[in-house]
């Protein structure tokens, strides 16, 4: 009976440390040294106005060199007074060669994103959102305003990712890719 | 699957097993036959200071309870053989085992073996150990020290929290893991200790500036976690631990199983593992997505212990998975303001142990070699040599646009970092009065980050020397202490994303300590230690250039940062009446040199997300100081009322401003109820922290103001159980009792959400063995 016992020890012991040595073995280490870096996502915000005669107007907000280093560059918006715009908005990574279309991504997943638009000015409207999502409710790629009387103002573009669009106030919602403030002014 | 293997060992090796388990304030072990490792029968252990003792009983085990705490000489005598002494300094449960020499073989030599008692530190230092440290069992290492005077957590949402020591954390304290530094990346104040407390059969903290011992970075202090040292005892023997937590659902079972084989070979092993799961926690008044953590640690040790030499080799891993808390996550500063506007998140949540974007995931590998050899002539030497891999992931929710669909589950930050040290001691032979020890140390480091720009690709080498003396003697009440080091640190700093930086980095240093202890008869001890430590500036320091996104700022490096040198004074008295009272207070004066902050500037960072407040890397001379008191007063024998205060202030000296992120005040209160007067008496404990508002921090460097005062409550019972004769150790906590809503200043999510509602856990300990 005790050299059973002792022999089952030897065995149990056998056993564990066996055990141990085999789950000790490696850990998976890929050393690829090439560090990849999807730093900046989206570089640029690129506005068309279209007006119902005429021709289009463009605005770029862009920032290449990523967040640190310089400020992005917000091309003045020049409208002309008492007319009927619609705004289309693009969004492009442009550090990337060639540029990435970030736009088609949005539209893919439409549900999860919104474009907020906040003016300042008297004859600066809100635009009117006029494209859906997959559930019917605002994205805000095209949108469309009326320009009142000669004037200044600024339009404000958020491109928000998951808010919930249902709530009361969609745009304090979910988390913010791009925000940039245009000048505008408004011109007879 | 690999635990699941490792588990049914554990279940298939149970009937072989025995129970030795010591409750702490006991002396207790076995005397056994230095020649044959066989235990020997009714031995006479006395204690040379108060004459208590006890008689070995058949099997060679003795246990001397009801002792305070001290330092006491252990003689251990039998007829016919030699007489041993160990000079014991009980602050917990001390387990010691005797080797006599049977008189015949030792006509010639009578040895008094001092056991290798580690010398008590002039420092103030907090001990956790015993059955204060399994009521923690299944919380991570920041909470499991949080109750310690002088001891807070610097907490990212409710799974991530790093133990702070006297309002320093990171990079500014050190870990020793079964005695190696722990490397991982833990500057990053969101980059948790990777380490299983289950491991542990004993933490301490060393408060304040400790580099001469434990080498660079230790300016806020030391946190050594030690594993119980491997049986020396024939036989078999182990531990399972379950535990649940009602929040998050959380589960964690850990096991132990160690032996050793006795006879000529007296061989060594022990295996440990553990698993924890919990999904989405829950405040008082809604659920946090995606706070759900997975982990599986696993350790080995096989050791080999004669009278003269040892040898052990131990290996551990840890994994983890962990959720962030997904409302945390934010484009820019407007959405961080609405954040905090809304006081209450936009989701409420809903229980699920799913862990999505955010996370982490996280393995750390240490596999250590030591061995030591007792010359006898001149003192002991001892070796350790130890590598270190750390791989970290990050999974930003701010998935990249575009990304090909074989891409969604690649991390968005990656880092790799490996480190190799080799340390030699020796500890020369007493000298009149004199110990000592004098040790070099290496350190070589190598860390790549193979996604994400957010810190440089660097090595690091290290050499460093020592040299530290005590001065004690027997009957004196003065014990002096007095030691010297250099470091050396080279630093190449590679490249950083697409660019490469090439630059090197020399530092060194010198740092010194002197320390004393004052014994008053019986009453009371006195500690005092003045003492410096330094830091080199840690790359991220030097380069950092982004945003950072769970604070929402901007952080900028720079590479011309000097290193970090602090100058700690600290007194500790402490009483103790041996009755009803005993009472410990520690008062710190810690001044900082060239204090490495984030420093506010004026104009904020624009990107295409928006604009966000510019932090730049800056040095300044800082001063901490502060009071941590801790007393335990027994107002009848059952009842004991306990007492912990942490006071601190943190000044920065150069723009005289106060210094961001420190503790505020903290005052607990606890009322413990013992069933009778034994050791393992059944006991009920109510405690109360008032934690205060900090009331100082920066002016305009935050967007919330620091959250109001709170008051927590907990509950915690604990008893042991007898089933033929087998123990079963049962504890039942009630954490935030009154399911009280608040939130904490050091939780860098508090601009989100709430802190944890309440948590009920129950915890269960079986410990087995054979004889």
């Amino acid at each position: 009976m005790q050299l059973k016992h002792i022999k089952l020890r030897r065995l149990c012991f056998a056993i564990i440390l066996g055990s141990a040595i085999f789950l000790t073995t490696g850990c998976d280490n890929d050393n690829d040294n090439e560090p990849d870096n999807e730093q900046e996502l989206i570089t640029t915000v690129k506005l068309t106005f279209t007006p119902t005669a005429g021709i289009p107007i463009t605005a770029t907000a862009k920032d290449l060199d990523g967040d640190g280093g310089n400020a992005p560059t917000i091309q003045p918006v020049n409208l002309k007074a008492n007319t009927d715009y619609t705004l289309a908005i693009e969004f492009s990574n442009e550090s990337k060669s060639p540029a990435e279309n970030i736009t088609e991504e949005v539209k893919t997943e439409s549900d999860e994103h919104l474009v907020c638009l906040v003016t300042t000015g008297a004859s600066l409207p809100v635009p009117t959102i006029q494209d859906k999502d997959g559930n019917n409710q605002n994205l805000g790629l095209t949108s469309t305003f009326k320009t009142g009387v000669a004037g200044a103002g600024t339009l404000k573009v958020t491109l928000k990712h998951m808010p919930n669009k249902t709530g009361a106030t969609p745009c304090s919602t979910g988390e913010t890719d791009v925000e940039q403030t245009f000048n505008v002014t408004i011109a007879n | 699957m690999r635990n699941r293997i490792f588990y049914l060992f554990l279940i298939s090796c149970l009937p072989f097993v025995l129970a030795a388990q010591n409750c702490a304030w006991s002396i207790s072990g076995t005397v056994l036959d230095a020649d044959t490792g066989e235990p020997m029968a009714f031995a006479n252990i006395q204690i040379k200071e108060t004459n208590a003792g006890a008689i070995a009983d058949a099997n060679g085990r003795y246990e001397i309870a009801n002792l305070c705490e001290g330092t006491y000489t252990l003689v251990c005598t039998r007829v016919g053989c030699n007489h041993e002494e160990h000079l014991i300094q009980l602050k917990s449960n001390v387990i010691t085992d005797f080797k006599l020499q049977p008189e015949e073989n030792t006509l010639e030599k009578v040895t008094i073996t001092a056991a290798a008692v580690k010398p008590q530190s002039t420092q103030a230092t907090e001990t956790i150990s015993g059955p204060e440290l399994a009521s923690t069992q299944g919380l991570n290492l920041g909470e499991s020290l949080k109750r310690l005077p002088g001891v807070t957590i610097l907490s990212t949402g409710a799974t991530i929290a790093k133990p702070m020591i006297q309002g320093l954390h990171s990079n500014r304290i050190l870990i020793l893991n079964n005695g190696v530094r722990q490397e991982g990346q833990q500057w990053g104040s969101e980059h948790a200790p990777e380490i299983d407390p289950f491991i542990a059969d004993k933490v301490s903290v060393i408060k304040g500036a400790s580099s001469v011992r434990y080498g660079a970075d230790a300016i806020g202090g030391v946190i050594l976690v030690e594993p119980r040292a491997l049986p020396t005892l024939k036989g078999m023997g182990g531990e399972v631990n379950l535990v649940g937590f009602t929040n998050g659902r959380t589960g964690v079972a850990s096991g132990l199983l160690q032996g050793n084989m006795g006879g000529k070979l007296p061989l060594a092993g022990r295996i440990q593992g553990t698993l924890k799961k919990g999904g989405n926690l829950q405040t008082p008044d809604y659920f946090l997505n995606n706070t759900g953590v997975e982990e599986y640690d696993f350790s080995w040790a096989v050791g080999l212990k004669k009278e003269r030499f040892s040898t052990e080799l131990f290996y551990s891993r840890f994994e983890t998975k962990l959720g962030i808390y997904r409302g945390s996550h934010i484009g820019n500063t407007t959405d961080l303001l609405n954040a905090i506007e809304r006081e209450r998140p936009s989701e409420d949540g809903v229980f699920s142990y799913e862990i999505g974007r955010p996370q982490q995931r996280i393995s750390h590998e240490l596999f250590k070699f030591s061995s030591a050899i007792e010359t006898g002539d001149i003192g002991k030497l001892s070796l350790q040599l130890t590598r270190q891999f750390n791989h970290r992931r990050e999974y930003d929710a701010h998935r990249a646009y575009n990304e090909l669909p074989n891409q969604i589950t690649q991390p968005s930050i990656e880092f790799e970092i490996t480190t190799h040290t080799a340390d030699l001691t020796w500890e020369h032979k007493p000298i009149q009065n004199l110990r000592g020890d004098i040790g070099i140390s290496f350190l070589q480091q190598v860390n790549t980050t193979d996604r994400g720009a957010l810190i440089p690709n660097y090595k690091n080498y290290n050499g460093s020397a020592f040299w530290i003396e005590r001065w004690k003697k027997l009957e004196s009440p003065l014990e002096l202490e007095a030691g010297v080091r250099y470091d050396y640190r080279q630093l190449e700093v590679g490249r950083q994303g697409q660019d490469t930086i090439n630059q090197d980095f020399n530092f060194s240093n010198v740092s010194g300590t002197v320390g004393a202890i004052y014994r008053f008869p019986k009453l009371v001890n006195l500690r005092f230690n003045v003492g410096t430590a330094w830091r080199a500036p840690h790359v991220s320091e030097l380069y950092s250039d982004g945003v950072h996104h769970g604070s929402a700022t901007y952080e900028k490096g720079d590479a011309n940062l000097q290193p970090e040198r602090a100058l700690n004074t600290s007194l500790t008295a402490e009483l103790d009446n041996k009755k009803n009272f005993d009472a410990n207070l520690t008062l710190y004066y810690n001044v900082i040199n060239n204090y490495i902050f984030l420093n506010p500037q004026a104009t904020p960072q624009l990107t295409i997300r928006g604009a966000f407040p510019s932090f730049y890397y800056q040095q300044a001379n800082a001063r901490l100081m502060g009071l941590d008191w801790s007393a335990n007063y027994k107002i009848v024998p059952n009842f004991t009322l306990e007492s912990r205060i942490s006071l601190l202030r943190g000044w920065n000296r150069t723009i005289e401003d106060d210094l961001v992120l420190m503790p505020s005040d903290r005052f607990q209160t606890g009322l413990k109820f013992n069933f009778n007067q034994e050791e393992k008496s059944p006991f009920i404990r109510l405690t109360m922290t008032n934690m205060l508002e900090q009331t100082r921090v920066p002016a305009n460097t935050d967007y919330a103001a620091p959250p109001a005062a709170y008051t927590l409550f907990d509950l915690e019972a604990g008893a042991t159980f007898y089933f033929h004769k087998q123990p079963f150790e049962v504890g039942l906590a009630v954490f935030n009792l009154l399911d009280e809503q608040y939130r904490e200043y050091l939780n860098r999510f508090r601009y989100y959400a709430d802190e944890l509602g309440r948590n009920v856990s129950l915890r269960l300990k079986v410990p087995f063995g054979v004889k």
